[in-house]
Order: structure tokens, then sequence, then C-alpha cells
């Protein structure tokens, strides 16, 4: 009670203010954030413009699902180490302890002039800034042969959902001693350890239920994200098991067949007993929709995360081409807090302060073998730039492995609070 | 909290100026400008400190809080993580945090 009624009150307060230092937002007026995507990005954005602003912006998050299964850990389910649910979120609490009003419904349009949303259900919402967080979609026809009618038979598993729930039932049901295809997406794509983080977790479940299973992976790419420690973890995990060919070598995906479940390339072609294929990808839809956009991704201004197309519009994590900074939750995350921090400046007249990026990506390989990489950023004047780096080491300890692993437990924790809390 | 509480009875053991140079930091911080760079912290370190890897700092002392991140500056204390974190971290940006943590509510 006393909460809402002092909200209410800052807010009362702090907007009369903004609108003798801010002429532009019409008189009395409470500035309005639209936060278009409830993942990683936009969650984060709609909770801290809210919470840091005590009520003097209204953010509005439009996000179709009620519920939000996360993309990260989503491997870690396949491995076996924790079930569907415990990814999954709700939005209570931004509504509740942020007074976020979270609307679910799709977004299908931005009119960038007249700084309006239309939802699915016909409505508009209005905005003076907007952020758009849509994560990805999948290019099919990047496969010849894939497509959304086979992606049941051939789950990409790239978006969180009941897609990577079919794929695990299929990891399960894989006759013994049968082929497992891997096809990882071509750069630039979200989470770049992902696939090979799979192909381990994937083994893993083998070496338990399957173990005369083999991994093939049919990469698009000549090498990958923390090669080097996730190929000698397979090697010391998973002797033999895993196949890694890379593009050099099968000189490229030809086609696949769902109905046979065959790949076809230069070097010969695979047959599958299950199979897991990831498309090239690009932003989602809307940020196409809204015009912010230059070909697959929205390239964005480095100190802000605003589009350099619209400076009324901010695009994050996936969409957005963030130069060095991988396509993660964690970057999601943190340009969240920069484009929230520069919103709200904007807005309600406070400090904005120079952009500052993080991410690091946890990465299991097997039971208490985790690896991880991780870097700082600023933004340059044409992109953000990475400031330091690390990576775990080859000769880390069995300790320093395990320590890794309960680190990221506790950093999903932390992540999701700092999500949807 | 072993460590926590090694790497305190080491700094107050053999640096005499040691509570002097942090209260020093202190004094630099801005408290606004350490709610905004706790948002990075934010990403991993849950409040409620229930986990075992990575603590809670929230209602941390400051003088403890700015020991911790000068030894992760200095590379004295090990984790890839923190020594990235720290290492871009000025003094008053130290101090910043330093205020801002301390003055949350620990956990329960």
């Amino acid at each position: 009670m006393s909460k809402i009624s002092r909200r209410a009150f800052t807010g009362l307060a702090a907007a009369s203010v903004s609108t003798l230092a801010f002429p532009s937002i019409s008189l009395g007026a409470v500035p309005k954030v639209v936060v278009i995507g409830g993942g990683a990005g936009g969650a984060t954005a709609a909770r801290y413009i809210a919470k840091d602003s005590g009520g003097a912006v209204h953010v509005t998050l439009v996000e179709a699902s009620k519920r939000y299964y996360t993309c990260f850990f989503s491997n870690i389910y396949l491995g076996g180490f924790r079930n569907y649910g415990s990814i999954g979120h709700n939005y209570y609490g931004l509504a509740v302890n942020q007074g976020v009003n979270v609307v679910h419904e799709w977004a299908l349009s931005v009119d960038a002039v007249a700084r309006k949303v239309k939802l699915g259900s016909g409505e508009h919402l209005s905005y003076d800034k907007l952020v758009i967080s849509p994560g990805i979609d999948l290019k099919y026809d990047s496969i010849n042969g894939y497509s959304s009618a086979v992606q049941d038979k051939m789950p990409h598993a790239w978006k969180s959902g009941t897609q990577v729930q079919l794929l695990r039932n299929q990891v399960m049901n894989m006759k013994q001693g049968g082929t497992f295809v891997m096809v990882p997406p071509p750069n630039p794509y979200r989470c770049p350890p992902g696939p090979y983080e799979r192909v381990s977790m994937i083994a893993h479940q083998f070496k338990q239920s399957n173990p005369s299973a083999k991994i093939v992976i049919l990469d698009p790419k000549p090498k990958f994200s923390k090669q080097g420690l996730f190929e000698a973890g397979w090697q010391k995990h998973y002797p033999g098991m895993i196949e890694w060919i890379s593009s050099e070598d099968h000189g490229g995906l030809k086609n696949v067949n769902a109905s046979t479940m065959e790949f076809e390339t230069d070097l010969d072609t695979f047959k599958a007993d299950a199979a897991c294929v990831v498309p090239a990808q690009r932003a989602g839809s809307i940020a196409m929709a809204a015009g912010v956009n230059n070909g697959d991704w929205c390239p964005i201004v480095p100190a802000s995360m605003q589009s350099q197309a619209d400076e009324n519009i901010y695009v994050l994590g996936d969409a957005s081409v963030a130069k060095s900074m991988p396509k993660s939750g964690f970057s999601a995350n943190s340009q969240a807090k920069v484009a929230a921090n520069h919103i709200r400046g904007a807005l309600t007249g406070s400090r904005v302060f120079d952009a500052r990026y993080s991410n690091t990506c946890w990465s299991l390989i097997a039971p208490d073998d985790d690896v991880k990489v991780g870097a700082s950023y600023v933004a340059g004047a044409e992109a953000i730039d990475v400031e330091s780096k690390f990576i775990s080491q080859a000769d880390d300890s069995s300790e320093t492995r395990a320590a890794n692993y309960q680190e990221s437990i506790d950093w999903y924790n932390g992540m999701t609070a700092d999500m949807f809390s | 909290m072993k460590m926590l509480l090694f790497i305190i009875l080491l700094l107050s053991s053999f640096c005499k100026f040691a509570f002097s140079e942090e209260q020093q930091i202190i004094a630099m911080g801005d408290i606004e400008y350490g709610q905004y760079l706790a948002a990075e912290c934010s990403s991993c370190h849950h409040k409620s400190g229930a986990s075992e890897g990575i603590p809670s700092i929230h209602g941390m002392d400051a003088e403890v809080f700015v020991a911790l991140m000068l030894a992760y500056r200095a590379k004295d204390m090990e984790n890839e993580v923190m020594q990235m974190i720290a290492g871009r971290l000025d003094d008053e940006q130290i101090g910043s945090l330093a205020l801002y943590f301390s003055q949350l509510e620990p956990p329960k």
C-alpha cells in the first residue's frame, strides 16, 4: 500500500519536473516507454526503467508468452541435469514489484512517425521511447530441404519452448547405436558456444542411455567458439562418440531430406536416426516491420543502443549489431542497462553515465566440467569494442571446472532475478 | 565467507594504511553512479546470497567491498570474471559501488 502511494507520488513529482526541462513531453503526462519482447533484453530494460524511475516513466512490456522459457540452460535440460519447468519464468514480478504494465500480445507493426505500436488485438500503444528486443527469427530456407514444415522431424530447438522438449524426446528415443546429426548455424547466430554445448549434453545423455550412439556435426563453419576446450572435453569424456566435420572437409550441406533423414554433402551422404538442424538467423520480424534493420540485423549507436535509423527506438540483444559482443542472453541483459539509463535520462533528466558492457558464457561439457569465456566492452565511435577478455585454460584443475559449473548455476539464478523479479 | 574473512585478516595484518586507503576510495564514491555501475554486478549476484559460488553483496560493509575489489583488481584473488570486472574499475567507481551496496539491506 505504502509502496504504491509512494510510487504514484514520486511519479507525479518527477513528471512535473521533467515537463519543465523537456518541453517536448506534453504537460503533466508521464512519459511512456514500450518494450517489445520479454527476454533477457526486453525484460531487463522494462525492469530497470520502471525500478529506477520510481514511477516517473510508464513502462509497458509487450510479450506474447505468459511463461518464458530461457534459451540459456536449455542445453542443461537436454543433458538431463534439470527439468524443463525449472527454466520457465513468469512476469508477475515485473508487474507487481516494479509496476510494469505487461501485455501478452504480439506486436504487429510500428509507426515510427506517429510513435505507435500496433498489437495483435488491433489496439495501439503510444510511446515516447520504444525498445525492440525480439530475439531471432530462423531463415529456414538457408538450408535446402529444411522448412518450418519439417522442424518437428528435425528440431532446431533454437528458440526455447516445445522444440527443446521435442529434441529431448528424440534423443531419449533414438535407437541403440544410432547416429545423431547436428547441424550448427552459420555466423552470426544466437549463443556461439550453444551448438557445441548441446552436443556435449546430448553425448552425456547417450553415455548413460545409449553408449554406442554416434554424433556427427556437419558444421557450415571451419572453426567455432571455444573449439580447443570442447574438443579436448569430448576426447576426455566421450572418446569415439563425436565427429566434428568442418565445412572445409564436407564442402557444404547440399540438401537435407526429412523423410529419409539424409544429409547430403560433397564428402558423403549421412543418414541420421535423430537430428538437430539449426538454420541461419536474422533479427525478429518486428525489427523489420519497424524499419530499423539493415539487412538481417539492426545497426545501433554503441554509446546508447539507439537504432541508427531512429533515435526514439532502441534495439537490444540478438537483433542488434553489437559487433564484438556475442548474441547471448548475458549481452542482451548488459545492453538493456545501458539503454535503460539512457532512456531515463532522455525522459526524466536523470544522469546518463558512460556505456559499459560485459558478457560471460559458461558451457557445460560433462558433469562438473564447465568452461567459460567472457569479455568487457566499451562504446567506440563505430562499434562496441572489446576492452578485456578471458577464456578458460586447457590445464584448468578439475576443482576450477567444477567451480565454474556452480558459478553458472548461481549466475542463472542471478540473471533470471535480474530480468523478472 | 571464509575467503572473505581471510582477506580482511590479510589486509588488516600487513597493510597499516589499508583502512585509510579504503576510506579514501569510499570518500570518492558517488552513490547514484554506484547504482548505475551495480547493474553490471546484478547480472550474476543474486540479492539473497542463497548460492554457493557467487555470494550476495547486498549490504556488504563498504571497506570490505573496497578491499575485495582492490584484491581482484590486483589479481591477488582468483576468478577470471571478477578480475576482469574489477580490472576496469577505477578508484572512484569502486568507491561508488561500495557506497551503493553498503546501504542495501543484507540477505536475511
